[in-house]
């Protein structure tokens, strides 16, 4: 039987440049004109084959808005990886996209996968960021990188299959470390005497 | 979308084209949420008002005023209980009137397979509070003091007390958006169906619980962990959603504990005198949870203050105290409650693993001052002799630090046992009162269960009493006596016999379903024909409302006679009968 690894994923960026989308069209493969702003963070899971381990992606698609944002480290904490989503049609969100990069490397966790995805990419005719910048700029930080479509279904499965490959194959010595979840037992131990 | 997740086939069914982000399903505005809590409360403290409730979430829950003041007063720490820091505790309101969203057909499908210790209560709400008090040097007193409240009728204490720890703290730095985010979250959940491992996910972790059933067997916890394989990196796991550390809350009392079962068993008044909320509310959960599987029909309140709507109707010297278990912290208490019978006085959690002192029984009239010692207050004669063994053997398990929950999980066994050995006598007696199936015929009313009577039950312990399960010497006949007249005994006798009635009822339309209607027919008048499917009709509404214990090929087969017997008749009749 394959090792199935559980891997904590969360998506951010700006409000409006699709992350829900990205990830419903990932896990259902479905895609709707009219999806509501998310409020906090909504949860799903997907797995996919990786070599011959099975990669069961733990998907945390956060809240763009900004009211939400210092929330975000409940999501990242933990994260084996993390997407980070602009719209291609608005240079706005190219420069949310870097400030949680910044934030990411300031606060998120070490080793933590960079994945940018470029969305709307079906818009290329009313384009604000060209391709070029987003390579570099990812290029620069050691980021996977690809523009992709969640209506069109395009690159969704390719940015998953990148993010699998940049985490490091399983160490039989290290179960559990490389990544989800490290809230343990005793975070959890319920009433708590203190007076 | 892979299966074996809780959260996604639920969600995939519930929400088939719906958006995938948070949006909720239309028509059904919190509908996940409110299978799981009923609303969301901050309580403040504001130095005009006092206690005062921030926040409600969903903000169009209506709670009524008197349970919004007791929200209030019972989110904090009484004012003589300085608590400082963060602190966790339980309480439990009567709910007062209102208006009620309607029973969902979803809460009642869960309930029918929940053991009946968990079942949703219609009656009362808890409270689960996470209660913070620190100094802050911009408030005008000095103090932060506020609580996070989750409002249930789920008696998941373990489970929300867990949720609490992970969400207040967060809440208490991020405010208003973490709430948001959290109760969005929550109304992600798959509905709480007992016998299920459900994963949930909230603020970046999945907890993951079993929910219990009614075919779990009391003794064993959850299923065995999946495969490591399937558990890499594990979610947060909660052993139980239920079961507190019985042997840490029991453990200043650990003597007593036989006798505190005697009581709790015959619906004795109690009051638990502690120095905190949080002890008090452990104590009383505690003792109310020791009972099962039998479900423990009293009134309780986890913590009770002065302020509670029902301190009058509690505390009256004109009438006998009534059969209630209640936590108190502040001291006012001991000389209000001086006249119940049965007092407990808890101290100081201490943290070091010694010995607890041998705390001796004490003399009611003893209790009079502030300053009281722990222990008993009674004059209560146990009626079975105390297992000594169970006793030395926790004793040594303290002695070799062996961990809290082996020594828990000895305790809760023994008293699982203890009620098992009770009960089963008490069982044993009920089923011979079933009428014998060869008395049933289709065509006669059914035979009718014959009426309890005490003396033949006491009686019948001779050969089949509890010595055949247990090895506990005493006055179990007395026992046995004083619990008749116990509201738990009342409980359980009005469960058992409806669960007997509704199964003859099923046998009855069963022997009717395998009888030959035709050959019956013959020769009765019209009458008795019209009758019989008014009668048939009547048993299959009620067959299906009161989810009988039929099989459905045999409510096929009474519609089947029913419409055989309707094309026997004239058409005028046959109009009558089923109007097109």
């Amino acid at each position: 039987m394959m090792a199935i690894r559980e891997l904590k994923v969360c998506l951010l960026g700006d409000t409006g440049v699709g992350k829900s989308s990205i990830v419903c069209r990932f896990v259902q493969d479905h895609f709707d004109h009219n999806i509501s702003p998310t409020i906090g963070a909504s949860f799903m899971t997907k797995t996919v084959p990786c070599g011959n381990e099975l990669h069961k992606f733990l998907i945390w698609d956060t809240a763009g808005q900004e009211r939400f944002h210092s929330l975000a480290p409940m999501y990242y904490r933990g994260s084996a990886a993390a997407v980070i989503v602009y719209d291609i049609t608005k240079q706005d969100s190219f420069h949310t996209l870097k400030k949680w990069v910044k934030e990411l490397k300031e606060h998120g966790p070490e080793n933590i996968v960079m994945a940018i995805a470029g969305n709307k990419c079906d818009l290329s005719d009313i384009r604000e960021v060209p391709l070029k910048d987003a390579k570099e700029y990812a290029e620069s930080i050691g980021a996977v990188v690809v523009e992709t479509s969640a209506k069109n279904a395009i690159n969704i499965e390719e940015l998953f299959q990148g993010i699998s490959r940049q985490i490091p194959p399983l160490d039989p010595h290290e179960n559990g470390k490389n990544g989800t979840i490290h809230v343990t037992q005793s975070h959890l131990q319920g009433g708590r005497r203190c007076c | 979308m892979d299966a074996g997740s809780g959260a996604e086939p639920h969600r995939a069914r519930g929400r088939l084209g719906a958006p995938c982000s948070g949006a909720r399903a239309p028509g059904a505005p919190w509908a996940r949420f409110s299978a799981w809590l009923e609303c969301v409360c901050v309580v403040t403290f504001d130095l005009e008002l006092g206690q005062a409730l921030e926040l409600v979430y969903p903000s169009d829950f209506r709670l009524t005023d008197k349970e919004k003041s007791s929200i209030c007063y019972l989110s904090f720490p009484d004012s003589h209980s300085g608590c400082l820091g963060d602190t966790q505790f339980s309480f439990r309101i009567r709910q007062c009137g209102g208006q009620r969203r309607p029973w969902h057909t979803d809460d009642r499908h869960c309930d029918s397979g929940a053991p009946a210790s968990l079942q949703r209560e219609h009656a009362h709400y808890f409270g689960y509070v996470y209660f913070r008090q620190v100094k802050d040097s911009s408030a005008r007193r000095g103090y932060f003091q506020k609580s996070l409240v989750l409002v249930s009728r789920l008696p998941f204490v373990r489970l929300f007390q867990a949720l609490l720890s992970l969400v207040a703290p967060e809440y208490f730095d991020k405010l208003t958006p973490c709430l948001e985010a959290v109760c969005n979250e929550i109304d992600q959940w798959p509905a709480p169906v007992p016998g299920q491992t459900l994963n949930l996910p909230v603020m970046g972790v999945v907890l993951q619980v079993h929910i219990p059933s009614r075919v779990d067997k009391p003794e064993s916890g959850p299923p065995a962990q999946r495969s490591h394989e399937n558990l890499l990196p594990a979610p947060v796991v909660l052993s139980s959603v239920h079961e507190l550390d019985l042997f840490r809350c029991f453990q200043p009392v650990l003597a007593h504990v036989q006798m505190l079962w005697e009581l709790v068993l015959l619906g004795e008044p109690l009051v638990v005198l502690a120095p905190s909320p949080a002890v008090s509310s452990e104590m009383v959960l505690a003792l109310t949870s020791c009972l099962q599987p039998l479900k423990f029909c009293c009134d309780y309140r986890p913590y009770f203050t002065v302020h509670d709507s029902e301190f009058k109707e509690f505390t009256t010297r004109t009438q006998a105290p009534p059969n209630v278990v209640l936590g108190v912290t502040n001291p006012f208490f001991i000389k209000t409650l001086q006249h119940w019978p049965h007092i407990l006085r808890v101290g100081e959690p201490r943290m070091s693993g010694d010995l607890p002192k041998q705390v001796k029984l004490k003399k009611p009239s003893r209790l009079k001052t502030l300053d009281t010692k722990p222990g008993l207050y009674t004059a209560y004669t146990a009626h079975l002799h105390r297992d000594k063994a169970l006793l030395r053997r926790l004793l040594k398990g303290l002695q070799k630090k062996r961990p809290s929950d082996v020594q828990t999980a000895l305790l809760r066994r023994h008293l699982l046992e203890l009620t098992q050995s009770f009960i089963f006598p008490l069982e044993h007696y009920m089923a011979s009162l079933m009428p014998l199936q060869k008395s049933i015929t289709p065509w006669k009313t059914p035979p009718q269960i014959r009426p309890f009577r005490q003396d033949d039950f006491l009686r019948s312990l001779e050969h089949a009493g509890p010595q055949l399960t247990c090895v506990l010497k005493g006055d179990w006949l007395g026992l046995y006596r004083r619990f008749f007249k116990s509201p738990h005994f009342d409980g359980w006798y009005r469960q058992r016999r409806k669960e007997m009635a509704q199964k003859l009822e099923a046998l009855h339309l069963e022997a009717i379903c395998e009888a030959n209607i035709e050959v019956w027919m013959k020769g009765k008048s019209e009458v008795e024909v019209v009758d019989l499917v008014l009668k048939l009709r009547e048993r299959l509404v009620r067959a299906q409302g009161h989810q009988l214990p039929v099989k459905e090929a045999t409510l096929k087969q009474a519609r089947l006679y029913i419409e055989t017997v309707i094309s026997s008749l004239p058409k005028d009749l046959q109009v009558i009968l089923c109007p097109p």
